[in-house]
């Protein structure tokens, strides 16, 4: 038992001394995709708190993230207040603009759920299209000036991993939490977990805020990284990238979407420098994926990990 | 569930080290932008959306590049290096841009960024070049804050802007007897301003002018029948269109049933009467359409015009030179200009040497204006015609109008931008 209990310490700490120690060994391009990576993984975490552990696919969760990012930039931008102002601020309006969105939402089941989060998400983006005034329209806000200890990509980079790490660990005690359990069941059998006597629409109310707040925080850090936002950032496809991310990396496993994020981005920033027909390959390698690896990447090591130790036993 | 939890940790860390230390061991070698500066050619970094739907757009552009590479590296290159470019999709999406423009930076090491045609995405490309001190050199986009109040010290642009082109426009309406006008653009960046800078200059040169109505559809849209019948209800005498691309193709078929084009006289920005156009559209091209081009291949009728058509058509096989062409090909002339005048390709320096540069093109002397980086690039226009000689239309009257008089002051930039 002592055995076993120490292997999860190593891992943790290969991943943390790799994590760690990236930006003493790689090049400034790639700590800059790196940042990028742990910045959608964080993304497509708190959209799985949705999808995989609630059971609820939303299809607007980039609005959350376009929310955060927006926040920061016209706070920054526009009334100059001081970045450590505005970063925690992004997380408080998202979480409003989703208690608001979220309370028609969570109403709905299956695909009148996922259609209502559509036409939610397309609205933000609307919001943030059409009113330039604020938002500068469809030129975005460029010119957001991180604080000096975000401008070396660096800085920029522990910055976003000490975040980035504390938003899973917490997602980790929410999932882990007698609340998170419930969430569980609610996806399991949401009319029998009714039945119990659980008041399923508050917790699904719960989790749609609580995700859409880790969605702010990673839009929050994404604003000062790329030093503008975009209306793009609103829109279905961004939030269609991150269903992908979850499926591709697999969504019933807590990291597997941050896996999904890290090929995707990898992929997607490879196959585009060497070829221009990079879609046709990205294509034909996501449906290998997605065919040969249904339950996801994280799903199909799982299933290695389980044959072995199973083999192991018969030796 | 403890144990599965373990080994999917282990292998995901080991996953990471194992990815940190092949990126990293790979990546050493790459050519340092300064040590061997003189054998190495010199880099420059393309970004266009070679997908989506702005590609058709972009094509002759990078065409445009290719051709005036072929042409420079044929004579012996600048400094004596070759010029080499490193092409990215920037899928007309400023975030990819964002990203592509750093890849270039930062792992191709490219010595300038050219290119991009979205206005947005300019914007971006723009910000990196801020923030790397790389100079940006903007071909197509047209949004005037790029050179204006958003400009800086990294950022240049061969391209008219949306100032220029709605005040051109507006000029040339100053001696028509017409005072009842309509506008129709998409409702973004672009159709905001550009209508903006008409109504105003308009208003300006010919007072008893009037706005009897103005359309706004979505970028993208396909339904035009509704704004169609508004513009004939509110009777103006003139429409001002900047509605482009596939939209103005759909745009005239729908509007031909209802006699659109005879009772109304209509005046155009946008390039729908450029030849990338005029091709698709065929005769179905209304008459009398004043509209702008970057070029034209038919005009002017010198020799540098028909040498820069000659040398397209025989690098790309293509049947017409399409108007965007020269774009990509002033820009890399552009460069290698300022590079030669600099004698070096230090970003600083090539800067210095860029700022009040005069390039002779094939339609005439270009100047980047030293203050804001903006040229004094103006466009062809012209009213459009069918003849016998071509199964598309083409331009007659033809005219080149450059910025200047049109464009805003030194003083009035300053004043956008809060310097003094």
């Amino acid at each position: 038992m002592r055995g076993t209990s120490l292997r999860p310490l190593w891992g943790w700490g290969l991943l943390a001394l790799g994590l760690g120690g990236f930006p003493l060994l790689a090049s400034e391009f790639y700590i800059r995709l790196a940042t990028e990576i742990l910045i959608m993984a964080l993304f497509a975490m708190s959209f799985n708190l949705l999808l995989g552990y609630g059971g609820m696919l939303s299809f607007g969760h980039a609005g959350f993230y376009a929310v955060g990012a927006y926040t920061v930039a016209i706070l920054m931008k526009k009334t100059s207040v001081p970045f450590f102002l505005a970063f925690p601020a992004a997380p408080a309006v998202t979480a409003l603009v989703a208690a608001v969105t979220g309370y028609f939402c969570v109403r709905l089941r299956g695909f009148y759920f996922s259609i209502l989060t559509l036409a939610f998400g397309q609205l933000i983006w609307g919001v943030i299209f059409k009113w330039s005034a604020l938002t500068e329209g469809d030129d975005g806000i460029v010119g957001i000036r991180a604080p000096t200890f975000l401008t070396s990509s660096g800085g920029s980079y522990y910055f976003t991993l000490v975040l980035t790490a504390a938003c899973i660990g917490l997602l980790w005690m929410i999932i882990e939490s007698p609340f998170g359990r419930t969430l569980l069941a609610i996806r399991e059998n949401t009319d029998r977990t009714q039945f119990i006597g659980v008041d399923v629409n508050r917790l699904r109310l719960l989790a749609f805020v609580l995700s859409a707040t880790f969605a702010g925080v990673a839009g929050a850090l994404f604003a000062p990284f790329n030093g503008s936002v975009f209306p793009t950032f609103a829109l279905w496809t961004k939030s269609g990238e991150v269903v992908m991310m979850s499926i591709l990396g697999g969504m019933h496993t807590f990291l597997g979407p941050a896996v999904g994020a890290a090929i995707m981005l990898s992929l997607d920033q490879m196959i585009s420098v060497y070829t221009e027909y990079w879609p046709f390959v990205l294509g034909v390698i996501l449906l290998v994926l997605v065919l040969f690896f249904p339950a996801g990447i994280t799903g199909f090591v799982r299933v290695l990990a389980r044959r072995e130790s199973a083999g192991t036993r018969l030796a | 569930m403890k144990r599965k939890v373990l080994s999917r940790v282990w292998v995901l860390g080991l996953g990471v080290l194992v990815l940190a230390v092949s990126l990293t061991s790979g990546d050493r070698g790459l050519t340092p932008r300064a040590a061997d500066a003189t054998s190495h050619p010199i880099r420059i970094g393309l970004l266009y959306g070679i997908t989506g739907f702005a590609a058709i757009y972009n094509k002759p552009a990078i065409h445009g590049h290719e051709v005036a590479l072929a042409e420079i590296n044929e004579a012996g290159g600048v400094l004596g290096r070759k010029l080499q470019y490193a092409l990215r999709d920037d899928k007309t999406n400023p975030e990819v841009a964002v990203r592509m423009a750093n890849e270039l930076v930062l792992r191709e090491k490219v010595d300038f960024l050219m290119g991009t045609l979205a206005s947005h995405v300019s914007l971006a490309v723009s910000e990196v070049a801020r923030k790397n001190k790389i100079l940006y050199l903007a071909t197509i986009p047209k949004t005037e804050a790029l050179t204006s109040e958003k400009g800086h010290r990294y950022v240049f642009r061969v391209a008219s802007n949306t100032l220029i082109e709605g005040r051109q426009l507006a000029e040339l309406e100053k001696t028509t007897p017409a005072t009842r006008y309509y506008t129709i653009a998409n409702d973004y960046e672009y159709g905001r301003k550009v209508v903006e800078a008409f109504v105003d200059h308009v208003k300006k040169v010919k007072p008893r002018a009037q706005i009897v109505g103005q359309g706004w559809p979505k970028l993208g849209e396909t339904e035009w029948t509704p704004f169609i019948t508004a513009i004939l209800a509110a009777k103006p005498e003139v429409v001002l269109n900047f509605v482009y691309g596939d939209m103005f193709i759909a745009f005239v078929k729908q509007a031909k049933p209802y006699g659109y084009f005879e009772k109304v006289r209509v005046i155009s920005g946008a390039e729908v009467v450029s030849t990338e156009m005029a091709v698709p559209l065929g005769k179905d091209m209304p008459e009398g359409i004043l509209g702008n081009a970057y070029d034209v291949f038919y005009w002017p009728d010198t020799a540098e015009h028909r040498k820069f058509v000659k040398a397209y058509l025989d690098k790309t096989g293509e049947a017409f030179v399409p108007g965007w062409a020269i774009q990509g090909y002033i820009g890399t002339y552009f460069l290698a200009e300022a590079i030669k005048k600099a004698g070096t390709t230090d970003t600083e320096k090539v800067i210095a040497a860029m700022e009040g540069l005069t390039l002779k093109t094939p339609i005439g002397p270009v100047t980047m204006r030293a203050y804001d980086h903006q040229a004094n690039r103006g466009q062809v226009y012209g009213l459009t015609t069918h003849s016998a000689d071509y199964p598309f239309a083409i331009l007659k009257d033809v005219k080149y109008l450059n910025a200047e008089g049109f464009w805003r002051s030194v003083e009035e930039i300053k004043a956008l931008r809060g310097e003094k």
